[in-house]
């Protein structure tokens, strides 16, 4: 974990209070070890401990925190204040439990198992009553997501068939998924494409069909993209500008978008915002337009202004019967 | 002056082995050198701690004392309070918390600082699997009001809401808070990310949440569903292209199949209750879908289109 600047006092606070209980129970740790653990560098550790074994009332001055470090090793001496950890703060009891559920619901996971018994134990400090869950988490996992997870583990390529929706196809692949991932409601798999021979996101909901090839690949370790952050800061993407109703907004809120600018609202009618962002191509701008509706207009490219009106029609053509 | 760090560690400390509440002019008395010198910035000084260890998690009881210091506030902490009771976690349920919190990604740490009170080390973030579990700074406090029974009350869409929370969903990747809303009487669901400023949370104990309420079943899954009960036309019949009748036969499953063409298009009977929902499930198959019936849903999807197509700029 890496941080810039100086760390204000509360967050060195809220740490130490964290490492000192732990530290009185350990009784001795090298440096290297408990900076990992606890996500501070060296330095960082070695500023704070130092300056905590200053600290000092009577009759304790400068040996109520009873801990020195020498030749990289911390040593605890005799505990006395700070020898229990702190309560679990709300945001803290939020994060675990959170955290817990939704553990629970990606593949492989037992409700019988060591998490299922943590977090009854965790609900049960946090005042949750046995029975009515306050936090539920619900990942809706497809089917196939167990599959999918499994050969992560095992390195096996799976046949599968997807959909492209901008083609309006299925087509025949081979993958060897790297990691599967749960992001803003839809379900992922990561994996090395042997058609393209890179690696891909897909998503699960549209794998039609999967299935073992009995070939396997070593097993290696992935960076996954950043959540929310597929292709919006990629330079050479095409974007669009839309102007539309501000009441409208929540339609586009799932998509990445480069800038999203609210005007004053107007002396009538509603009031109106600007958004840029990127388009995948023509096909899903097509599709986006039309479930907008006669409200939003296109004001770049110049090439797109009609492309909602064309677009209707041809499906109006359906209708015509 | 000591650093704020030293202070604030001092304070705690004095805070914490004091038997007696310590006012103000006491507190200043013991931490010799650390505050300043003047009432107002002595009082200052010390507000600014106090709110930074509040803030840290650290319960801080205050009376008005009597007695020869009657009438001055008297500060100090309760051990009890402070303490972090033993959860009894085994090895292996720490450990299980452990992948747990690193199997999921979010913009706040506090999952990660929450393990270590529970004696668990830092985990890298897992790779293979992993769910994306978004973050809000009033979601804290509502799962507090869940548990401890206190109605909450927030903006939201330019109205004051006053809510008994029953509890929080994460479902589609957004955060609900679902619970009775006082104005209406009845359950209600709103989105936690589209609260407008911070959440006022009232006093405990003061509602009861019905023992078979299930927050599961509370909205359904699918959004073609969702509200506008008024609604008497509940479902739509739509033809979908043989390119797209695999995959929408994948979402809608076998049993919502109607008819099946020559051609390999499907008919398929969905939810069209939330009208803007359905409409909108429609258009993104663009041309490969037709709503065959009924002919009021049919005429709505008609007009929608041609208002569409009568906007060409020439």
């Amino acid at each position: 974990m890496s941080r810039r600047g100086p760390r204000p006092a509360h967050e060195r606070l809220r740490r130490l209070l964290v490492m000192l209980p732990w530290l009185m129970q350990r009784g001795e740790v090298s440096v290297a070890e408990m900076a990992e653990r606890f996500a501070l560098t060296e330095d960082e550790l070695v500023a704070d401990l130092e300056l905590a074994s200053m600290c000092g009332l009577p009759p304790f001055v400068d040996e109520m925190i009873d801990v020195f470090i020498d030749e990289g090793t911390v040593f605890a001496g005799i505990p006395r204040v700070f020898t229990r950890q702190l309560r679990l703060t709300a945001p803290e009891g939020f994060g675990l439990l959170s955290a817990g559920r939704a553990a629970m619901a990606l593949p492989g996971a037992e409700p019988d198992g060591a998490l299922g018994r943590a977090l009854d134990k965790l609900a049960v400090a946090l005042g949750e009553t046995p029975g009515g869950e306050g936090v539920v988490v619900d990942l809706a996992r497809p089917p196939l997501a167990d599959l999918v997870a499994a050969a992560t583990d095992t390195g096996e390529r799976l046949a599968i068939t997807y959909w492209t929706p901008s083609r309006g196809e299925s087509t025949e692949r081979t993958i060897t998924p790297r990691a599967v991932f749960v992001d803003d409601g839809h379900w992922y798999v990561f994996a090395d494409d042997h058609r393209s021979g890179a690696e891909r996101s897909f998503r699960l909901d549209r794998v039609l069909d999967a299935a073992g090839t009995g070939q396997y690949d070593p097993i290696r370790d992935v960076t996954l993209p950043d959540p929310g952050r597929w292709f919006s800061g990629d330079t050479d993407i095409q974007r669009i500008t839309l102007r539309l109703p501000t009441e409208l907004l929540w339609m586009i809120e799932r998509y990445p978008t480069n800038s999203v600018t609210s005007h004053p609202p107007p002396k009538r009618g509603p009031a109106v915002s600007t958004v840029v962002m990127p388009v995948t191509n023509e096909q899903w701008v097509r599709r986006l337009l039309i479930r907008l509706g006669p409200r939003a207009v296109v004001e770049s490219p110049a090439g797109w202004v009609n492309l909602a009106a064309d677009t209707a029609r041809s499906i109006l053509a359906n209708y015509d019967t | 002056m000591a650093e704020p760090l030293e202070r604030l560690t001092n304070l705690l400390a004095l805070l914490l082995e004091t038997k007696q509440p310590l006012t103000l002019q006491q507190i200043v008395g013991e931490l010799v050198g650390h505050y300043p010198a003047g009432d107002a910035a002595q009082r200052g000084a010390f507000e600014r701690d106090k709110t930074v260890l509040r803030n840290v998690g650290v319960p801080i009881d205050q009376e008005v004392l009597s007695g020869d210091q009657a009438g001055q506030t008297g500060y100090r902490i309760d051990r009890r309070r402070y303490e972090l009771a033993d959860l009894q976690l085994a090895d292996d349920e720490r450990q299980a918390l452990q992948l747990a919190v690193a199997a999921v990604r979010s913009d706040e740490s506090w999952g990660q600082e929450g393990l270590w009170k529970l004696g668990g080390g830092s985990e890298r973030p897992s790779r293979a699997v992993a769910a994306t579990v978004p973050t809000f700074e009033s979601l804290p406090a509502l799962r507090e009001a869940v548990a401890a029974r206190c109605p909450v009350s927030f903006d939201y869409r330019g109205k004051a809401r006053v809510l008994d929370p029953y509890g929080l969903l994460l479902r589609d990747g957004y955060w609900y808070v679902i619970g009775v809303d006082h104005a209406h009487a009845e359950v209600r669901t709103f989105r936690v990310d589209r609260i407008d400023g911070s959440v006022l949370v009232g006093t405990p104990g003061s509602f009861e949440r019905p023992l078979d309420f299930d927050l599961r079943s509370v909205f359904p899954t699918d959004p073609k569903l969702l509200g506008e009960p008024e609604n008497q036309i509940r479902t739509a019949v739509v033809r979908i292209a043989a390119s797209h009748a695999p995959i929408v036969a994948s979402e809608v499953g076998d049993d919502a199949i109607v008819a099946r063409a020559g051609d390999g298009s499907i008919d398929v009977e969905v939810p069209c209750v939330n009208r803007d929902a359905f409409r909108s499930w429609v258009l993104g198959m663009a041309d490969h879908a037709v709503v065959i019936s009924p002919a009021e849903v049919r005429t709505d999807l008609v007009e929608w289109l041609t208002a569409i197509a009568g906007t060409d700029v020439q």
